[in-house]
């Protein structure tokens, strides 16, 4: 700043607000916040998309909502750095029987509630119980459920009536999380009576759209190990992790760059440039993070006919629709293997048809199906800007290819409403977030708008789910995909990458999908 | 005086019953599902209908609207779905919030448009007017949005002198949460001045053309006294009118600005209730800002008395 510094600014106004009937005394107490932040523990700001819709992580599958309530609650299990499965509340990998059907999982000692008591099989037990009767992970997991029960004071078992591979990964999830909380917390099926965890951070206060406040668990018990991913030794070195909601953009990114917030989350691909070129802040991408799917309505209408979904699969360039959501090439792959590359489930053969355009596929596979001009309802919101953009192209691919299309464009509620009547839409944009394992994806439950459900399917994912071997299963996953790409329940557009944006200052922070901000530290 | 006010607000009473009834209609009608937002979109069909059981919202329509009117006929607005506190909490939370910013804004407002429109209509057909209402234009034209976006760009990121958006840190006194609000006071005063401007003006015009102004002028009178006792006092009425128009609008309608900015206030509340459908708070809210509006009207024509005293009730 020149000519005029901002502490004579702020005189200045003060006085002037001051002179506008305002008490000296007042006056007297003007602190910024960086001021405010000095004198007491350290706080780093975090400007997140918006208001979370809960801070119960047990019910809901929300992003938002785990990137909160990560902090405060934990689960059994987690993902380190490579999203292989580690201990968190447990002591150590779950002991399986050699039927697949039983899991013995030894616990950590000396772990405690914010409430100060300590965690006791008893505990795990009710919170798990709880998980299958609230959270929609926990309900797919139900059925299996033979019993969950203590053994002894240190170790919990659940006994499947069959072997479910993935159910490791579920326990381990952040969202629809089986959060471990205290016995006396749980009441039925519903939400929690209080929010009381075991994590390195605790809810202090929540103003819903202005800011929710988590300190320092000073009992905290944290895993040990090198920290790596989510997994290893957790510190809360900051003090205060204070969430903000800011559904404007624009306005996180401003925010950030004028140091207002230490970490601003989901910004526009386009400013990328605007963060690389200031001062004090640092661009963070985080691959891999989400993919745009346009899911289609299996069950009913024009679309229950697999020759037309595969009409849809040949007649759209997914480049062009990344492009047009995303802008810049640098956050976006046009990737058809649903697990990007680098990562376990990757497969890229099985994945052909993805860039498979020949001229005339689509008119030919059209005719073939005996497609008489049928309006092709597609959902789509303006709520998530690329999902909008993508579907604009879309609707273009489409009808040149022969289609005619009824492009709905509705607010996220009514969509997210409407897509469970089968009779009311043809297909529907969504996206969704990297899941490190694959029975996690929603397309795959037969349960989910859309409702992908053919014999061929539902004994490969069976047979992926009972397999216990990870080179067996990554064998049973590729089956899965090429039925996804030989039925098109869906089009997975392709892989894209999350910006978000750091202040210098916070140091240690490790790029994920779902950020966390334990091991950071704020110098300066 | 007083059988009016008591005849205004039993036609407040009534208002109030059918925006109640219009909203609860306008909330449920529109698609959309609290439980469905609630849940995210990993989930199924069987968990909303679920959640929308344990809500009450399966419910026929009727029941819920009775047990509705019961619930505000006991002055109680009923609990949030998403915010986990009353309604009136909620409300009275941002009320400080929408108070302060309305009142700045209005001020600023004020400021610039009842000056600028007193000297405009002073000066008519010369410099000074033809540049006041030109800008005037321009102020109404430019979306709040833009201005707001600007401020923060120059005012905030660029020089630092106010924060970019919040309402401040939990640890902030009122001072500095009305710094945080400088700059949307701006952003919204602005193009609301060039409509106070343009009424002042107008109105200013009107009352300079009477007779007994001409006479005043003849007396001798100074042209600052001219302007401001005998024409500004008979001018005040339209002025009264615009500016409480002007509140009871920027009440509810600083949306955008509250967007831009960030601002927890009492649009932002109904916009966020509005886009995850959480009906208690659609309801309470758009019955509380018409109460207001009521009230401001009914303020409006009070104070029509206080400056013109041949209106009478």
């Amino acid at each position: 700043m020149t000519g005029i510094t901002r502490r004579l600014f702020n005189t200045a106004l003060g006085t002037t607000l001051a002179a506008g009937g305002l008490s000296s005394g007042i006056l007297g107490t003007w602190t910024t916040p960086a001021q405010a932040q000095q004198g007491g523990a350290s706080v780093v700001t975090v400007a997140t998309i918006g208001e979370p819709p809960t801070l119960d992580p047990v019910g809901t599958t929300s992003d938002l909502v785990s990137i909160i309530t990560q902090h405060m609650f934990e689960t059994l299990f987690t993902f380190d750095g490579e999203w292989k499965l580690a201990p968190l509340v447990a002591s150590a990998l779950p002991q399986v029987s050699a039927d697949g059907k039983t899991y013995t999982i030894p616990l950590r000692s000396g772990v405690t509630f914010h409430d100060g008591s300590t965690v006791t099989a008893d505990d795990v037990v009710a919170s798990l119980d709880h998980w299958t009767k609230a959270s929609p992970r926990g309900k797919t997991v139900a059925p299996l459920v033979e019993s969950i029960a203590a053994k002894g004071s240190d170790a919990v078992v659940i006994a499947l009536k069959e072997p479910f591979a993935p159910l490791t990964a579920l326990l381990a999830m952040n969202n629809g999380a089986a959060a471990i909380v205290p016995k006396s917390v749980i009441d039925g099926p519903g939400a929690l009576k209080s929010l009381i965890g075991t994590g390195p951070y605790k809810l202090l206060e929540h103003k819903p759209d202005q800011y929710i406040r988590l300190v320092r668990h000073d009992g905290y018990a944290s895993p040990t190990g090198a920290p790596s991913g989510y997994a290893g030794s957790r510190k809360a070195v900051i003090g205060e992790v204070r969430f903000v909601p800011v559904p404007n953009a624009t306005t996180r990114v401003s925010g950030v760059l004028a140091g207002q917030y230490q970490f601003a989350d989901s910004l526009p691909a386009e400013t990328l440039p605007r963060i690389k070129d200031a001062a004090g802040v640092k661009p963070v991408i985080v691959k891999p993070f989400g993919f745009p799917l346009m899911i289609m309505n299996t069950k009913t209408g024009v679309m229950a006919n697999q020759k037309i979904r595969q009409a849809v699969l040949a007649a759209l360039e997914p480049n062009d629709m990344l492009l047009a959501g995303f802008g810049d090439p640098a956050f976006v792959q046009a990737e058809g293997s649903i697990y990007a590359q680098g990562t376990p489930y990757y497969d890229a053969a099985s994945a052909k048809p993805y860039s498979d355009h020949a001229a005339g596929k689509a008119a030919d596979l059209l005719k073939a199906a005996g497609y008489k001009g049928e309006p092709i309802r597609i959902m789509t919101s303006v709520q998530y800007e690329f999902l909008y953009k993508m579907s604009m192209v879309a609707q273009a691919q489409l009808e040149m290819a022969g289609f005619k299309v009824d492009l709905q464009v509705l607010d996220w509620a009514t969509l997210l409403q409407r897509r469970g009547d089968e009779k009311a839409w043809d297909a529907f944009f969504t996206y969704h977030t990297f899941v490190p394992e694959p029975s996690l994806i929603t397309v795959l439950n037969p349960s989910y708008p859309g409702w992908w459900d053919s014999p061929a399917k539902r004994e490969a994912l069976a047979a992926f789910n009972r397999e216990m071997d990870p080179a067996a299963r990554k064998a049973k996953w590729v089956t899965l995909q090429t039925l996804f790409y030989s039925e098109v329940p869906s089009i997975k557009v392709g892989d894209f990458y999350n910006l978000a944006a750091s202040s210098d200052k916070l140091t240690g922070y490790t790029p994920t999908p779902w950020p966390f901000f334990w091991n950071t530290d704020l110098k300066g | 005086m007083l059988v009016y006010i008591v005849r205004r607000f039993a036609g407040m009473m009534v208002v109030m019953l059918l925006v109640a009834m219009v909203v609860f209609v306008i909330a449920r009608v529109v698609p959309g599902d609290p439980a469905a937002v609630m849940l995210g979109s990993a989930a199924t069909p069987e968990d909303i209908a679920a959640l929308r059981g344990r809500l009450g919202l399966d419910e026929p329509l009727l029941t819920q609207f009775l047990l509705y009117l019961g619930q505000i006929i006991r002055f109680d607005l009923g609990e949030s779905i998403f915010l986990n506190r009353p309604v009136a909490q909620a409300l009275a939370e941002r009320s400080e919030l929408t108070g302060l910013l309305t009142m700045m804004s209005v001020g600023i407002a004020m400021l610039i448009g009842v000056p600028v429109g007193i000297l405009s209509a002073a000066k008519r057909g010369g410099l000074i007017d033809q540049t006041a209402v030109g800008l005037a234009m321009l102020a109404a034209s430019i979306p709040s949005f833009w201005i707001g976006l600007t401020l923060i760009k120059y005012l905030a990121v660029d020089h630092a002198w106010f924060p970019v958006a919040g309402y401040g840190p939990p640890e902030a006194d009122l001072l500095e949460r009305m710094r945080h609000l400088v700059l949307p006071a701006i952003a919204l005063g602005i193009p609301n001045s060039a409509l106070i401007l343009r009424f002042t003006r107008t109105s200013m015009l009107d009352v300079m053309s009477h007779d007994y102004v001409r006479t005043a002028r003849a007396k001798g009178l100074p042209p600052l006294v001219v302007v401001l006792k005998h024409a500004l006092r008979n001018a005040m009425i339209p002025i009264l009118t615009v500016i409480g128009l002007t509140t009871a609008v920027m009440i509810a309608g600083a949306i955008v600005t509250e967007t831009v900015f960030g601002l927890p206030g009492v649009g932002n509340l109904i916009v966020s209730a509005v886009l995850r459908r959480d009906y208690p708070v659609i309801q309470g809210a758009l019955l509380v800002v018409s109460a207001i509006y009521v009230l401001i009207n009914l303020t409006v024509d009070l104070l029509y008395a206080v400056v013109d005293p041949r209106v009478r009730y």
